[in-house]
């Protein structure tokens, strides 16, 4: 690990610049209260596709590769999320099962916060939620181009589909 | 009062039957009062786009009743339709939540009741009323699901078949026909139409449906399909 763990979000220099993070004060220490901060390795799997949403992670350094698989193994990667990103949030928005897997490609420090208390923040922090509507419309652009790339380009078998060793 | 295009236009959301089926609607009362001083409520007959992919957001546009087609285009003129929205979506919300131009083209299959927000009030009834901001947060998720959904049909099917087969799978898992031997559906789109929401040809997917019924999986009268072997539709799907 490059960096010691950071442990509240209160002495992150980076806040003001991401999205989610820069959050009233009062909102800022609930959040700080309910997450679970650690370091993951490379190649660390977050969650995977179809498990139900335990909760969400917040990328507070390195990047996390996100992709979808088909029933015979093949992998598709859908995008790479970089740091002050928050994943896993529409399956725990939702309740539905993570619709992607979510593998570490640096050594980063992740905050982890179950989903629960999450959804329960989400209803008492106004500016919160505001700050993950912002994070999911990204997301789902993000995603629409994908579409756009993939559906409206491939013929038969798109360049960034391969096959899993 | 007279309605256009044989709707039963809802003027007020406050006296709608069917708001608390909806993911959107089923707000408080506060929030539904606000929500009402700041909507408009049109009516739209078959085939009016509602937006245009890459126009600049001007707001939100919650579906009442009947269907819209969501689509996006490639600048050789190629469709794709992503989905169809149904009654209680609320359409254009990332576009007009980030501010970026619409992503999708929005074009109306049957007559509509829509209720139309301006962006700027949108924006603004979002920071006043928590409870809608959640909701916006669950339809945006479940968009979301739904374009990885389409992502991994598009990039990992094999076949035209395979997407074929899904879709008819997944069409006919709802209106309570999941559980039935043979489900029943009624096909809203031409073979055009579903060439162009699994990203294919009109010939190819008039092709498989011939060879479907020819092995007699599928059954079709009018615009009726009835799945006679959902075993072997599944074994195309790979699923």
């Amino acid at each position: 690990m490059e960096s010691a763990i950071q442990l509240s979000c209160f002495d992150c220099s980076l806040r003001p610049d991401r999205v989610f993070c820069d959050l009233p004060a009062d909102a800022l220490e609930a959040f700080d209260a309910i997450k679970t901060t650690a370091l993951y390795p490379r190649g660390t799997t977050l969650f995977t596709e179809g498990r139900p949403a335990r909760g969400v992670f917040m990328l507070c350094d390195g990047r996390a590769k996100l992709s979808v698989c088909s029933g015979n193994g093949r992998r598709l990667t859908l995008r790479i999320a970089g740091p002050g990103e928050m994943l896993g949030l529409s399956a725990a928005v939702s309740g539905t099962p993570y619709e992607v897997t979510a593998e570490m490609l640096d050594n980063s420090q992740v905050a982890f916060v179950r989903r629960k208390d999450m959804l329960r923040f989400l209803r008492m922090h106004r500016d919160a939620c505001l700050q993950v509507v912002h994070l999911l419309s990204q997301d789902l652009h993000t995603a629409y181009d994908r579409v756009r790339a993939i559906g409206l380009v491939r013929t038969r078998h798109h360049p960034a589909v391969k096959a899993v060793s | 009062m007279l309605s256009p295009y044989g709707l039963e236009i809802v003027e007020s959301c406050l006296t709608c039957k069917v708001r608390a089926e909806r993911i959107f609607c089923d707000l408080p009362n506060a929030a539904l009062q606000a929500f009402e001083n700041i909507k408009y409520a049109t009516a739209y007959p078959k085939g009016a786009v509602l937006f245009v992919e890459g126009q600049n957001p001007r707001g939100i546009f919650v579906l009442c009743k009947g269907r819209v087609k969501m689509s996006i285009c490639s600048t050789d003129g190629k469709t794709l339709i992503l989905k169809i929205a149904e009654p209680g979506e609320v359409l254009g919300l990332s576009a007009t939540v980030s501010g970026k131009p619409y992503e999708l083209t929005a074009e109306t299959i049957d007559p509509c009741q829509v209720n139309f927000v301006k962006r700027e009030d949108f924006l603004r009834f979002l920071k006043e009323h928590g409870d809608a901001c959640f909701r916006v947060a669950e339809q945006l998720s479940e968009k979301y699901n739904n374009a990885c959904h389409e992502v991994r049909s598009l990039g990992l099917s094999h076949s035209a078949a395979e997407k074929l087969a899904k879709l008819l799978l997944e069409w006919s898992s709802r209106n309570g026909e999941a559980a039935k031997q043979e489900p029943r559906m009624k096909l809203a789109l031409t073979h055009e139409e579903i060439a162009q929401m699994i990203g294919t040809s009109r010939e190819t997917v008039t092709r498989l449906f011939a060879e479907l019924k020819k092995r007699q999986i599928v059954q079709s009268k009018g615009s009726t399909l009835l799945i006679r072997n959902k075993a072997a539709l599944r074994q195309i799907a790979g699923a």
